[in-house]
Protein backbone atom coordinates (compact mmCIF):
# COMPACT_ATOMS: atom_id res chain seq x y z
CA UNK A 1 0.00 0.00 0.00
CA UNK A 2 2.96 2.47 1.15
CA UNK A 3 6.45 1.96 -0.43
CA UNK A 4 9.24 3.75 0.20
CA UNK A 5 12.68 3.09 -1.91
CA UNK A 6 15.83 4.46 -0.55
CA UNK A 7 13.81 7.94 0.42
CA UNK A 8 15.58 11.14 1.32
CA UNK A 9 14.63 13.67 2.45
CA UNK A 10 16.86 16.98 3.17
CA UNK A 11 15.86 20.86 5.01
CA UNK A 12 18.26 23.28 4.30
CA UNK A 13 21.00 20.73 3.34
CA UNK A 14 20.18 18.58 6.61
CA UNK A 15 18.24 15.08 6.09
CA UNK A 16 15.55 14.77 7.43
CA UNK A 17 15.22 11.00 6.78
CA UNK A 18 18.08 9.26 5.06
CA UNK A 19 17.88 6.52 2.70
CA UNK A 20 14.69 5.21 3.99
CA UNK A 21 13.33 1.76 2.62
CA UNK A 22 10.29 0.71 4.35
CA UNK A 23 7.08 -1.24 2.83
CA UNK A 24 3.67 -0.66 4.55
CA UNK A 25 0.81 -3.56 3.69
CA UNK A 26 -2.59 -3.01 2.84
CA UNK A 27 -4.78 -3.74 5.83
CA UNK A 28 -1.98 -2.82 7.85
CA UNK A 29 -1.92 -1.27 11.30
CA UNK A 30 1.75 -0.01 12.37
CA UNK A 31 3.38 2.28 14.55
CA UNK A 32 6.58 4.87 13.70
CA UNK A 33 8.13 6.19 16.93
CA UNK A 34 11.52 7.87 17.97
CA UNK A 35 12.33 10.96 19.60
CA UNK A 36 11.44 14.72 18.41
CA UNK A 37 13.60 15.53 14.94
CA UNK A 38 13.62 12.03 13.98
CA UNK A 39 11.70 11.69 10.80
CA UNK A 40 8.39 10.60 11.96
CA UNK A 41 6.34 13.92 10.75
CA UNK A 42 8.96 14.35 7.60
CA UNK A 43 7.91 10.50 6.68
CA UNK A 44 4.24 11.21 7.10
CA UNK A 45 4.44 14.55 5.58
CA UNK A 46 5.82 12.69 2.17
CA UNK A 47 3.14 10.20 2.04
CA UNK A 48 0.00 13.17 2.23
CA UNK A 49 2.48 14.83 -0.32
CA UNK A 50 3.33 17.86 1.93
CA UNK A 51 6.79 17.48 0.85
CA UNK A 52 8.32 16.16 -2.05
CA UNK A 53 11.47 13.61 -1.72
CA UNK A 54 15.01 14.86 -2.63
CA UNK A 55 16.26 11.15 -3.61
CA UNK A 56 14.48 8.02 -3.82
CA UNK A 57 10.99 6.94 -4.96
CA UNK A 58 7.42 6.76 -2.96
CA UNK A 59 4.90 4.43 -4.25
CA UNK A 60 0.60 4.55 -2.77
CA UNK A 61 -1.49 2.52 -3.72
CA UNK A 62 0.16 1.96 -7.13
CA UNK A 63 0.15 5.92 -7.73
CA UNK A 64 3.98 6.68 -8.50
CA UNK A 65 4.48 9.83 -6.74
CA UNK A 66 7.86 10.83 -8.90
CA UNK A 67 5.85 10.90 -11.89
CA UNK A 68 2.13 12.24 -10.34
CA UNK A 69 0.49 15.13 -12.16
CA UNK A 70 0.24 18.40 -10.19
CA UNK A 71 -3.67 17.81 -10.50
CA UNK A 72 -3.79 14.52 -9.69
CA UNK A 73 -2.54 15.37 -5.83
CA UNK A 74 -5.90 16.18 -4.39
CA UNK A 75 -7.31 13.16 -5.73
CA UNK A 76 -4.63 10.88 -3.98
CA UNK A 77 -5.00 13.09 -1.05
CA UNK A 78 -8.96 12.57 -0.66
CA UNK A 79 -7.58 8.61 -0.36
CA UNK A 80 -5.34 9.50 2.80
CA UNK A 81 -7.17 11.02 6.04
CA UNK A 82 -4.75 12.72 8.15
CA UNK A 83 -4.81 13.39 11.67
CA UNK A 84 -2.29 16.05 12.09
CA UNK A 85 -0.22 16.72 15.34
CA UNK A 86 -1.38 20.60 15.06
CA UNK A 87 -5.00 19.58 14.96
CA UNK A 88 -6.01 22.21 11.87
CA UNK A 89 -9.27 22.52 12.52
CA UNK A 90 -11.56 26.03 11.34
CA UNK A 91 -11.88 27.80 14.19
CA UNK A 92 -14.53 29.99 12.87
CA UNK A 93 -16.43 26.55 11.70
CA UNK A 94 -18.55 24.41 14.39
CA UNK A 95 -17.70 20.67 15.03
CA UNK A 96 -19.92 19.85 12.14
CA UNK A 97 -18.99 21.91 9.32
CA UNK A 98 -15.38 21.12 10.51
CA UNK A 99 -16.00 17.23 9.75
CA UNK A 100 -18.22 18.00 6.32
CA UNK A 101 -15.56 20.18 4.61
CA UNK A 102 -13.73 16.72 3.70
CA UNK A 103 -16.94 15.27 1.97
CA UNK A 104 -18.06 19.01 0.64
CA UNK A 105 -14.44 19.27 -1.09
CA UNK A 106 -15.15 15.44 -2.39
CA UNK A 107 -18.33 17.33 -3.81
CA UNK A 108 -20.66 15.12 -1.94
CA UNK A 109 -24.55 16.23 -1.71
CA UNK A 110 -25.73 17.72 1.11
CA UNK A 111 -27.64 15.18 2.32
CA UNK A 112 -25.33 12.74 2.22
CA UNK A 113 -23.45 15.17 4.30
CA UNK A 114 -25.34 15.54 6.94
CA UNK A 115 -26.44 11.86 7.58
CA UNK A 116 -22.60 10.48 7.30
CA UNK A 117 -21.12 13.54 9.43
CA UNK A 118 -23.93 12.54 12.06
CA UNK A 119 -22.79 8.43 12.04
CA UNK A 120 -18.91 9.51 12.13
CA UNK A 121 -19.83 11.94 15.18
CA UNK A 122 -21.47 9.48 16.60
CA UNK A 123 -18.70 7.05 16.56
CA UNK A 124 -16.47 9.74 17.92
CA UNK A 125 -18.74 10.28 20.27
CA UNK A 126 -19.06 13.55 19.51
CA UNK A 127 -22.80 14.20 18.32
CA UNK A 128 -23.88 15.98 20.91
CA UNK A 129 -21.33 18.90 20.06
CA UNK A 130 -21.69 18.79 16.60
CA UNK A 131 -22.43 22.66 17.06
CA UNK A 132 -20.20 23.82 19.20
CA UNK A 133 -16.68 25.45 17.84
CA UNK A 134 -13.10 24.01 18.30
CA UNK A 135 -12.54 26.69 20.96
CA UNK A 136 -15.47 25.28 22.96
CA UNK A 137 -13.88 21.59 23.20
CA UNK A 138 -11.79 20.01 24.89
CA UNK A 139 -7.86 18.78 23.37
CA UNK A 140 -9.34 14.93 23.51
CA UNK A 141 -11.95 15.89 21.84
CA UNK A 142 -10.67 18.56 19.28
CA UNK A 143 -8.88 15.57 18.59
CA UNK A 144 -11.91 13.52 18.04
CA UNK A 145 -12.74 16.42 15.44
CA UNK A 146 -10.11 15.62 13.15
CA UNK A 147 -10.32 12.27 13.54
CA UNK A 148 -13.96 12.46 12.51
CA UNK A 149 -12.52 14.81 9.76
CA UNK A 150 -10.00 11.94 8.76
CA UNK A 151 -11.99 9.30 8.13
CA UNK A 152 -15.39 10.91 7.18
CA UNK A 153 -14.41 10.28 3.89
CA UNK A 154 -13.56 6.78 3.40
CA UNK A 155 -10.40 6.52 2.70
CA UNK A 156 -7.77 4.13 2.38
CA UNK A 157 -5.21 5.23 4.29
CA UNK A 158 -4.92 6.82 7.82
CA UNK A 159 -2.18 8.98 8.79
CA UNK A 160 -1.68 10.08 12.23
CA UNK A 161 0.96 12.33 13.77
CA UNK A 162 0.79 12.33 17.35
CA UNK A 163 -2.28 11.45 17.95
CA UNK A 164 -2.24 11.34 21.48
CA UNK A 165 0.11 13.93 22.46
CA UNK A 166 -0.96 16.23 25.26
CA UNK A 167 -3.81 14.41 26.33
CA UNK A 168 -4.09 12.09 29.41
CA UNK A 169 -4.40 8.65 29.65
CA UNK A 170 -7.80 7.27 29.40
CA UNK A 171 -8.38 9.65 26.48
CA UNK A 172 -5.21 7.96 24.71
CA UNK A 173 -6.23 4.73 25.46
CA UNK A 174 -10.05 5.71 23.64
CA UNK A 175 -8.28 6.93 21.03
CA UNK A 176 -6.25 4.33 20.78
CA UNK A 177 -9.26 2.24 20.43
CA UNK A 178 -10.77 4.30 17.79
CA UNK A 179 -7.56 3.85 15.38
CA UNK A 180 -7.95 -0.11 15.88
CA UNK A 181 -11.76 0.02 14.87
CA UNK A 182 -10.83 1.66 11.88
CA UNK A 183 -8.14 -0.61 11.01
CA UNK A 184 -10.85 -3.51 11.37
CA UNK A 185 -12.44 -1.95 8.51
CA UNK A 186 -10.04 -2.42 6.00
CA UNK A 187 -8.05 0.95 6.49
CA UNK A 188 -4.68 0.85 6.46
CA UNK A 189 -3.19 3.34 9.63
CA UNK A 190 0.29 4.48 10.30
CA UNK A 191 0.78 6.57 13.61
CA UNK A 192 3.84 8.21 14.35
CA UNK A 193 4.56 8.45 17.96
CA UNK A 194 6.59 8.54 20.91
CA UNK A 195 4.10 7.35 23.90
CA UNK A 196 5.00 3.84 24.47
CA UNK A 197 1.40 3.42 25.91
CA UNK A 198 0.11 3.60 22.76
CA UNK A 199 1.89 0.85 21.18
CA UNK A 200 2.46 -1.88 23.89
CA UNK A 201 0.77 -4.58 23.58
CA UNK A 202 -0.64 -4.16 20.50
CA UNK A 203 0.74 -7.09 18.66
CA UNK A 204 1.47 -4.40 15.46
CA UNK A 205 4.44 -3.52 13.78
CA UNK A 206 6.76 -0.62 15.51
CA UNK A 207 9.28 1.28 13.46
CA UNK A 208 12.05 3.13 15.46
CA UNK A 209 13.50 6.29 13.74
CA UNK A 210 16.15 8.01 14.71
CA UNK A 211 18.17 10.95 13.06
CA UNK A 212 16.51 10.25 9.82
CA UNK A 213 17.27 6.26 10.38
CA UNK A 214 15.10 3.41 10.61
CA UNK A 215 16.70 1.73 13.22
CA UNK A 216 15.12 -1.06 14.23
CA UNK A 217 11.26 -2.69 14.02
CA UNK A 218 9.56 -4.31 16.43
CA UNK A 219 6.23 -6.06 17.46
CA UNK A 220 4.36 -4.43 20.13
CA UNK B 1 -22.56 20.59 -6.19
CA UNK B 2 -19.11 22.64 -4.67
CA UNK B 3 -20.00 26.20 -6.74
CA UNK B 4 -23.29 26.55 -4.13
CA UNK B 5 -21.16 25.42 -1.43
CA UNK B 6 -18.59 28.31 -2.84
CA UNK B 7 -21.36 30.85 -3.06
CA UNK B 8 -21.63 30.29 0.68
CA UNK B 9 -18.11 30.94 1.46
CA UNK B 10 -18.00 33.93 -0.50
CA UNK B 11 -21.54 35.35 0.96
CA UNK B 12 -20.16 34.43 4.22
CA UNK B 13 -16.33 36.20 3.85
CA UNK B 14 -18.29 39.22 2.16
CA UNK B 15 -20.12 39.49 5.19
CA UNK B 16 -17.45 39.32 7.78
CA UNK B 17 -15.46 41.70 5.91
CA UNK B 18 -18.44 43.87 4.86
CA UNK B 19 -16.96 47.57 5.45
CA UNK B 20 -13.67 46.62 3.10
CA UNK B 21 -16.07 45.05 0.95
CA UNK B 22 -18.52 47.82 1.26
CA UNK B 23 -15.62 50.67 0.31
CA UNK B 24 -14.36 48.31 -2.56
CA UNK B 25 -17.86 48.34 -4.30
CA UNK B 26 -18.43 52.68 -4.07
CA UNK B 27 -14.84 52.73 -5.21
CA UNK B 28 -15.67 50.31 -8.55
CA UNK B 29 -18.44 51.97 -8.66
CA UNK B 30 -17.07 55.57 -9.12
CA UNK B 31 -14.37 54.07 -11.70
CA UNK B 32 -17.01 52.73 -13.76
CA UNK B 33 -19.39 55.96 -13.30
CA UNK B 34 -16.36 58.12 -14.69
CA UNK B 35 -15.90 54.75 -17.76
CA UNK B 36 -19.10 55.29 -18.67
CA UNK B 37 -19.08 59.52 -18.59
CA UNK B 38 -15.87 59.37 -20.59
CA UNK B 39 -17.69 56.64 -23.37
CA UNK B 40 -21.15 59.10 -23.31
CA UNK B 41 -18.37 61.97 -24.69
CA UNK B 42 -16.62 59.77 -27.13
CA UNK B 43 -20.48 57.90 -28.44
CA UNK B 44 -21.60 61.53 -28.47
CA UNK B 45 -19.02 62.71 -30.43
CA UNK B 46 -18.78 59.66 -32.90
CA UNK B 47 -22.08 60.46 -33.58
CA UNK B 48 -22.19 64.01 -34.41
CA UNK B 49 -19.38 63.12 -36.91
CA UNK B 50 -21.19 60.56 -38.49
CA UNK B 51 -23.94 62.75 -39.47
CA UNK B 52 -20.51 65.40 -41.45
CA UNK B 53 -20.66 62.88 -44.98
CA UNK B 54 -24.67 64.21 -45.34
CA UNK B 55 -23.03 68.25 -45.55
CA UNK B 56 -19.79 67.85 -46.72
CA UNK B 57 -19.29 68.35 -50.06
CA UNK B 58 -16.61 68.76 -52.56
CA UNK B 59 -16.67 72.34 -55.50
CA UNK B 60 -14.77 71.68 -58.91
CA UNK B 61 -14.41 75.48 -60.37
CA UNK B 62 -14.42 74.98 -64.22
CA UNK B 63 -12.53 77.29 -66.19
CA UNK B 64 -14.22 79.85 -68.52
CA UNK B 65 -13.83 78.11 -71.58
CA UNK B 66 -15.04 74.95 -71.09
CA UNK B 67 -18.93 74.02 -72.98
CA UNK B 68 -22.07 73.13 -71.09
CA UNK B 69 -21.36 69.77 -72.66
CA UNK B 70 -17.61 69.22 -71.52
CA UNK B 71 -19.11 70.05 -68.08
CA UNK B 72 -21.66 67.52 -68.07
CA UNK B 73 -19.01 64.78 -69.43
CA UNK B 74 -16.87 65.90 -66.47
CA UNK B 75 -19.52 65.41 -64.29
CA UNK B 76 -20.99 62.24 -65.79
CA UNK B 77 -16.80 60.73 -66.07
CA UNK B 78 -16.95 61.65 -61.60
CA UNK B 79 -19.65 59.85 -61.57
CA UNK B 80 -18.03 56.67 -62.51
CA UNK B 81 -15.53 57.16 -59.94
CA UNK B 82 -16.71 54.52 -57.02
CA UNK B 83 -15.85 57.16 -54.49
CA UNK B 84 -18.38 59.80 -55.30
CA UNK B 85 -22.21 59.09 -54.66
CA UNK B 86 -23.30 62.63 -56.30
CA UNK B 87 -22.03 64.96 -58.96
CA UNK B 88 -24.00 67.77 -59.94
CA UNK B 89 -22.97 70.49 -62.69
CA UNK B 90 -23.85 73.94 -61.77
CA UNK B 91 -23.65 76.08 -64.65
CA UNK B 92 -22.40 79.99 -64.73
CA UNK B 93 -26.49 81.34 -64.84
CA UNK B 94 -27.74 78.48 -62.11
CA UNK B 95 -24.94 79.84 -59.65
CA UNK B 96 -25.53 83.05 -60.08
CA UNK B 97 -29.66 82.48 -59.19
CA UNK B 98 -28.22 80.46 -56.41
CA UNK B 99 -26.23 83.52 -55.59
CA UNK B 100 -29.22 85.86 -55.69
CA UNK B 101 -31.51 83.34 -54.05
CA UNK B 102 -28.93 83.83 -51.16
CA UNK B 103 -28.47 87.42 -51.12
CA UNK B 104 -32.44 88.26 -51.71
CA UNK B 105 -32.75 90.46 -49.00
CA UNK B 106 -29.44 92.15 -50.03
CA UNK B 107 -29.71 92.22 -53.53
CA UNK B 108 -27.97 95.27 -53.81
CA UNK B 109 -24.63 93.94 -53.72
CA UNK B 110 -25.02 92.58 -56.99
CA UNK B 111 -26.25 95.97 -58.94
CA UNK B 112 -24.15 97.41 -61.15
CA UNK B 113 -22.32 93.92 -62.19
CA UNK B 114 -23.00 93.43 -65.35
CA UNK B 115 -21.20 90.52 -66.11
CA UNK B 116 -21.50 86.88 -64.41
CA UNK B 117 -18.55 86.62 -62.56
CA UNK B 118 -19.16 83.14 -61.12
CA UNK B 119 -17.54 80.65 -62.74
CA UNK B 120 -19.31 77.40 -63.59
CA UNK B 121 -19.08 74.24 -61.26
CA UNK B 122 -19.30 70.56 -60.73
CA UNK B 123 -20.91 69.83 -56.99
CA UNK B 124 -19.71 66.23 -55.63
CA UNK B 125 -21.01 64.47 -52.56
CA UNK B 126 -18.46 61.61 -51.43
CA UNK B 127 -19.63 58.47 -50.38
CA UNK B 128 -19.76 58.13 -46.58
CA UNK B 129 -16.18 55.81 -46.59
CA UNK B 130 -14.47 57.99 -48.78
CA UNK B 131 -14.18 61.15 -46.17
CA UNK B 132 -11.20 60.88 -44.55
CA UNK B 133 -8.58 63.84 -44.27
CA UNK B 134 -5.82 62.16 -46.93
CA UNK B 135 -8.51 60.30 -48.87
CA UNK B 136 -10.61 64.00 -49.60
CA UNK B 137 -7.21 65.31 -50.16
CA UNK B 138 -5.89 62.82 -52.65
CA UNK B 139 -9.28 62.66 -54.66
CA UNK B 140 -8.94 66.75 -54.78
CA UNK B 141 -5.12 66.46 -56.02
CA UNK B 142 -6.81 63.90 -58.78
CA UNK B 143 -10.22 65.93 -59.29
CA UNK B 144 -7.40 69.06 -60.24
CA UNK B 145 -5.55 66.80 -62.61
CA UNK B 146 -9.01 67.15 -65.00
CA UNK B 147 -8.88 68.89 -68.07
CA UNK B 148 -11.05 72.16 -67.81
CA UNK B 149 -10.97 71.80 -63.61
CA UNK B 150 -9.46 75.37 -62.55
CA UNK B 151 -9.86 75.14 -58.50
CA UNK B 152 -11.24 72.51 -56.16
CA UNK B 153 -12.06 73.68 -53.00
CA UNK B 154 -13.49 71.37 -49.71
CA UNK B 155 -13.66 72.54 -46.37
CA UNK B 156 -9.84 71.53 -45.73
CA UNK B 157 -9.11 73.38 -42.43
CA UNK B 158 -12.84 71.97 -41.53
CA UNK B 159 -11.95 68.57 -41.71
CA UNK B 160 -8.55 68.59 -40.05
CA UNK B 161 -10.03 70.33 -37.08
CA UNK B 162 -12.87 68.10 -36.95
CA UNK B 163 -10.54 65.28 -37.62
CA UNK B 164 -7.92 66.22 -34.74
CA UNK B 165 -10.63 66.90 -32.50
CA UNK B 166 -12.15 63.38 -32.65
CA UNK B 167 -8.98 61.87 -32.55
CA UNK B 168 -7.98 63.99 -29.61
CA UNK B 169 -11.31 62.97 -27.51
CA UNK B 170 -10.93 59.05 -29.37
CA UNK B 171 -6.84 58.55 -27.34
CA UNK B 172 -7.64 60.45 -24.10
CA UNK B 173 -10.84 58.39 -23.95
CA UNK B 174 -8.85 55.38 -24.77
CA UNK B 175 -6.06 56.64 -21.93
CA UNK B 176 -9.17 57.27 -19.15
CA UNK B 177 -11.14 54.09 -19.63
CA UNK B 178 -7.81 52.14 -19.85
CA UNK B 179 -6.72 53.56 -16.66
CA UNK B 180 -9.71 53.40 -14.59
CA UNK B 181 -10.68 49.56 -15.58
CA UNK B 182 -6.68 48.98 -14.37
CA UNK B 183 -7.60 51.09 -11.43
CA UNK B 184 -11.09 48.71 -10.75
CA UNK B 185 -8.83 45.63 -11.66
CA UNK B 186 -6.85 46.85 -8.88
CA UNK B 187 -9.48 47.70 -6.41
CA UNK B 188 -10.97 44.01 -6.73
CA UNK B 189 -7.43 42.52 -6.98
CA UNK B 190 -6.20 43.96 -3.59
CA UNK B 191 -9.49 42.73 -1.66
CA UNK B 192 -9.45 39.49 -2.59
CA UNK B 193 -6.13 39.65 -1.86
CA UNK B 194 -6.67 40.70 1.84
CA UNK B 195 -9.11 37.94 1.87
CA UNK B 196 -6.85 35.41 0.45
CA UNK B 197 -3.96 36.20 2.92
CA UNK B 198 -6.71 36.29 6.01
CA UNK B 199 -7.58 32.87 4.72
CA UNK B 200 -4.33 31.00 3.63
CA UNK B 201 -4.40 28.74 6.71
CA UNK B 202 -8.10 27.49 5.64
CA UNK B 203 -7.08 27.46 2.30
CA UNK B 204 -3.96 24.92 3.40
CA UNK B 205 -6.41 22.78 5.49
CA UNK B 206 -8.39 22.66 2.44
CA UNK B 207 -5.53 21.52 0.32
CA UNK B 208 -4.55 19.25 2.72
CA UNK B 209 -8.21 17.34 2.68
CA UNK B 210 -8.25 17.37 -1.07
CA UNK B 211 -9.19 20.29 -2.54
CA UNK B 212 -9.05 21.15 -5.98
CA UNK B 213 -7.26 24.31 -7.21
CA UNK B 214 -11.20 24.58 -8.89
CA UNK B 215 -12.53 24.08 -5.38
CA UNK B 216 -9.50 26.91 -3.74
CA UNK B 217 -10.55 29.28 -6.49
CA UNK B 218 -14.40 29.34 -7.07
CA UNK B 219 -15.19 31.53 -3.90
CA UNK B 220 -12.68 34.13 -4.08
CA UNK B 221 -13.91 34.57 -8.18
CA UNK B 222 -17.49 34.39 -7.07
CA UNK B 223 -16.58 37.43 -4.38
CA UNK B 224 -14.49 39.39 -6.96
CA UNK B 225 -17.39 39.23 -9.06
CA UNK B 226 -20.28 40.14 -6.90
CA UNK B 227 -17.86 43.13 -5.78
CA UNK B 228 -18.08 44.24 -9.43
CA UNK B 229 -21.18 43.50 -10.49
CA UNK B 230 -22.62 45.26 -7.24
CA UNK B 231 -20.06 48.29 -8.13
CA UNK B 232 -22.05 47.95 -11.59
CA UNK B 233 -25.18 48.24 -9.83
CA UNK B 234 -23.80 51.44 -7.93
CA UNK B 235 -22.61 53.01 -10.68
CA UNK B 236 -25.80 52.57 -13.11
CA UNK B 237 -27.50 54.24 -9.67
CA UNK B 238 -24.97 57.18 -10.18
CA UNK B 239 -25.76 56.87 -13.95
CA UNK B 240 -29.54 56.96 -13.38
CA UNK B 241 -29.16 60.11 -10.68
CA UNK B 242 -27.03 61.45 -14.29
CA UNK B 243 -29.58 60.87 -16.65
CA UNK B 244 -32.41 62.56 -14.32
CA UNK B 245 -30.92 65.58 -13.70
CA UNK B 246 -29.27 66.44 -17.38
CA UNK B 247 -32.54 65.46 -18.79
CA UNK B 248 -34.95 67.63 -15.82
CA UNK B 249 -33.07 69.45 -14.63
CA UNK B 250 -30.38 70.45 -17.41
CA UNK B 251 -31.96 70.56 -20.43
CA UNK B 252 -34.89 73.18 -19.27
CA UNK B 253 -31.82 75.42 -18.66
CA UNK B 254 -29.56 74.59 -21.31
CA UNK B 255 -31.73 73.45 -24.22
CA UNK B 256 -28.79 72.82 -26.50
CA UNK B 257 -28.12 69.77 -23.96
CA UNK B 258 -31.31 68.00 -25.48
CA UNK B 259 -29.29 66.52 -28.45
CA UNK B 260 -27.10 64.64 -25.97
CA UNK B 261 -28.10 60.65 -26.87
CA UNK B 262 -27.55 58.51 -23.95
CA UNK B 263 -28.50 54.88 -24.80
CA UNK B 264 -30.48 52.73 -22.21
CA UNK B 265 -28.06 49.68 -22.67
CA UNK B 266 -25.66 51.25 -20.00
CA UNK B 267 -27.74 50.44 -16.79
CA UNK B 268 -27.96 46.52 -17.89
CA UNK B 269 -24.15 46.93 -19.68
CA UNK B 270 -22.34 48.34 -16.32
CA UNK B 271 -23.08 45.22 -14.06
CA UNK B 272 -21.89 42.88 -16.60
CA UNK B 273 -18.67 45.19 -17.08
CA UNK B 274 -18.66 45.55 -13.18
CA UNK B 275 -19.14 41.36 -13.24
CA UNK B 276 -16.12 41.34 -16.18
CA UNK B 277 -14.16 43.21 -14.19
CA UNK B 278 -14.60 41.89 -10.91
CA UNK B 279 -13.32 38.55 -11.95
CA UNK B 280 -10.48 39.44 -13.48
CA UNK B 281 -9.05 40.95 -10.44
CA UNK B 282 -9.69 38.14 -8.73
CA UNK B 283 -8.09 35.99 -10.86
CA UNK B 284 -5.15 37.95 -11.07
CA UNK B 285 -5.00 37.98 -6.97
CA UNK B 286 -5.36 34.18 -6.80
CA UNK B 287 -2.03 33.76 -8.84
CA UNK B 288 -0.94 30.02 -9.29
CA UNK B 289 -1.67 27.38 -6.64
CA UNK B 290 0.73 25.33 -5.67
CA UNK B 291 -0.01 21.77 -3.88
CA UNK B 292 3.80 21.59 -2.56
Amino acid sequence: MIQFLNVTKFYESQAAIKNITLTIEKGELAFLTGPSGAGKSTLLKIIYLSERPDEGNVTIADWDLSKLKESSIPFLRRNIGVVFQDFRLLDNRNVFDNVAMTLRIQGALEDEVKERVMDILKIVNLRHKADSFPKALSGGEQQRVVIARAIVGEPTILLADEPTGNLDSDTASGISRLFKDINATGTTVLIATHNKELFRNTGRRVIRLDNGNITGEEIG
Amino acid sequence: MYLLYSLKLAMQSIWREKWINLLSMLTIGAGLFMITLTFLIVYNMDLATKKLPEKFSMMLYLNEGVSEQDAENIAAGLKRNPAIERAKYISKDKALEELKGILKNSAYVLEGINENPLPASIEIKLNRKSIGVSSVKTLAADFKKIKGVEEVEYGERFLNSIHSIKTGVQTLSLVVIGIMSVGIIFVCYSTVKIMFYRRKEEIETFKLLGATKGFIRAPFVIEGSILGAFGGLVSAACMLAFHYALFYKLVPIMPILKIVVFPSEIFAALPLVGLVLGINGAIISIGKIRFY
